[in-house]
């Protein structure tokens, strides 16, 4: 445990260092204030240009307050998503090409001990950017648009950290399997991807598929985004694959480890 | 008494047989050298020792430590090119290198300011390592290795990448090293194994070719060696043609250049005062004149050689 506690002091610091832990949280930031504002001025941004007849811009309805909020994950789950996964696609293999991950496993270091603490901050990191980004949306929805429902605020945001965190996860196992950071950062993507557009769009229930949880997060907020089924087997389903991969990247530290 | 012992330790990758059947001991207090040219299955071996690669199939066995259990913690490792976190400074990574094999925060922090003088990088402790420069990386690295006072102390090369004052300075402190722990580096500057080893394991294509006391190697192999330079002027030369063709009985040529030769005597009293007189008779301009046995040179040329 102590060694475990070094190892991830070592990470922390590192996020400082690079300034990650700077960039995220204000790129999560933007994401999360860009969208009830230009959902707000919409009518008028529209007007302005002068495309548009005026009976018409004046037809656009207002969104309401749960939509936009369902809105700013939408952000999250795009490029907020991909600014995750480019922060940490190289956690393993940069430090294994380099050498730097040799130096230390030479020492009583348990490989477990290793992937975990890599896992740990990337967690930390995208649930510090993610809330911040919310809480963000957050209140200027609630101040553009009118009140918002505070349990389901709240289930948006652990359910939506949660698909982060997945996603999170299945970069590092991809840093640990390939030797390309960029590989890595587009096979957890395009898994990713994979999963959300089966759960959204095949015709039969999948209360199984992590893919789920982002609409899950949405459907909360936004009644009309809801599939209606339950949650529990998709938080379980996805608890065990996030230990699975950290199992599985740690494994292939052993096996990898000729460089 | 055996530190380490090694049995039949086997490494494939694919086809290739990169170490095959090497075994030795590493007797506490000892230092040892692996020698070898490139690819013999050097660095193979190490890595299989330290821990970074599974062996396919052999036995590493460390003394006081259970078989399977993890010996990580008695060793320290420097690697060919050690690779450090830039963004770090010396003595955070050093004290980082401490804290994961189990000191405690003051310790660490103890022994690093220590080993930072010691290794003579004490006034770049506080600077990032991103700015080091080649010499003071292998500082750091060996710095790091030493941190938990480990048993055995495992060099890859660990001179070789250094310039000749650098080397200098690693060398001697490889030197002090050896007197308070036991060390095994493997290298291919022959003369740096001569220098401080006890043992030598030559190595030649995933095997060990020849093991032992540097003692007791050479005295198997020991056989006189005159080496004669001259001046290379026209006289010397044409005198060494001429007398290279009467050669006394018991000396031999094993190999010569335009303006000396490497003789091999049977009798070294006998060859030595032959030349001597030879020499001044003929009024030769002697650059150098070296009476003296075959060195590690020889017998790794022999080892290594011819397949």
């Amino acid at each position: 445990m102590r060694t475990w506690l070094v190892l991830f002091r070592k990470e922390w610091l590192e996020l400082l260092r690079s300034y990650r832990l700077i960039w995220l949280p204000i790129s999560f930031l933007v994401l999360g204030v860009s969208q009830p504002i230009t959902a707000y001025f919409l009518p008028d941004i529209l007007a302005s240009s002068g495309g548009l007849p005026e009976d018409v811009v004046r037809s656009i309805p207002l969104p309401n307050a749960s939509e936009v909020m369902a809105g700013s994950l939408q952000q999250f789950g795009t490029i907020g998503l991909l600014l995750l996964a480019l922060s940490s696609m190289g956690a393993v293999s940069n430090e294994r090409a380099s050498g730097t991950a040799a130096m230390i496993l030479v020492k009583p270091v348990s490989y477990l001990s290793f992937i975990t603490a890599k896992w740990a901050s990337i967690l930390a990191i995208s649930w510090l950017s993610f809330a911040a980004g919310y809480v963000a949306s957050w209140y200027y929805t609630v101040t553009l648009f009118g009140s918002v429902g505070g349990p389901s605020v709240i289930a948006g945001l652990l359910y939506f950290g949660l698909w982060l965190s997945f996603v999170g996860t299945l970069a590092l196992l991809f840093s640990s399997l390939l030797s390309s950071p960029a590989a890595a950062a587009f096979g957890s993507l395009a898994l990713a991807a994979l999963l959300q557009v089966a759960a959204s769009s095949l015709p039969f229930e999948q209360p199984w598929n992590p893919g789920r949880l982002s609409q899950l997060a949405a459907g909360g907020l936004d009644a009309a985004l809801s599939d209606g089924g339950s949650a529990w087997l998709t938080v379980a389903v996805t608890a065990t694959a996030i230990a699975a991969a950290l199992y599985l990247a740690a494994r292939s530290l052993q096996g990898h480890s000729r460089s | 008494m055996a530190l380490l012992t090694v049995e039949r330790l086997v490494k494939t990758f694919g086809d290739v047989r990169a170490v095959d059947g090497v075994g030795f001991q590493v007797d506490e207090g000892r230092c040892i050298a692996l020698l070898g040219p490139n690819g013999a299955g050097k660095t193979t071996t190490i890595r299989m020792l330290t821990g970074l690669l599974r062996p396919t199939s052999g036995e590493i066995r460390m003394e006081g430590v259970a078989p399977g259990q993890d010996y990580r913690g008695w060793i320290g490792y420097l690697p060919q090119s050690p690779a450090f976190y830039g963004w770090m400074t010396g003595r955070e990574y050093l004290i980082h290198a401490g804290r994961l094999c189990g000191l405690s925060a003051k310790e660490a922090a103890r022994r690093s300011s220590e080993l930072l003088e010691r290794v003579g990088i004490g006034a770049a402790g506080k600077r990032r390592i991103a700015g080091y420069s080649g010499g003071m990386k292998q500082r750091l690295g060996l710095a790091q290795a030493l941190i938990h006072r480990p048993k055995l102390l495992v060099l890859d090369e660990p001179v070789s990448a250094l310039d000749p004052i650098g080397r200098r300075e690693v060398m001697s402190l490889l030197g002090e090293l050896k007197a308070e722990t036991t060390v095994l580096f493997s290298t291919h500057v022959l003369h740096d194994a001569e220098e401080l080893c006890d043992d030598v394991l030559i190595m030649r294509s995933g095997r060990i070719a020849v093991g032992g006391p540097l003692e007791r190697i050479r005295e198997q192999d020991r056989k006189p060696v005159l080496t004669l330079e001259t001046e290379g002027d026209a006289g010397s030369r044409s005198w060494l043609e001429g007398w290279l063709r009467r050669l006394p009985d018991g000396i031999e040529a094993s190999s010569r250049t335009a303006s000396g030769v490497r003789l091999a005597a049977r009798d070294l009293d006998a060859a030595r005062s032959a030349v001597l007189r030879e020499l001044a008779e003929a009024d030769v301009r002697v650059a150098k004149l070296e009476i003296g046995q075959t060195t590690l040179e020889d017998l790794f040329m022999k080892a290594v050689g011819n397949p």
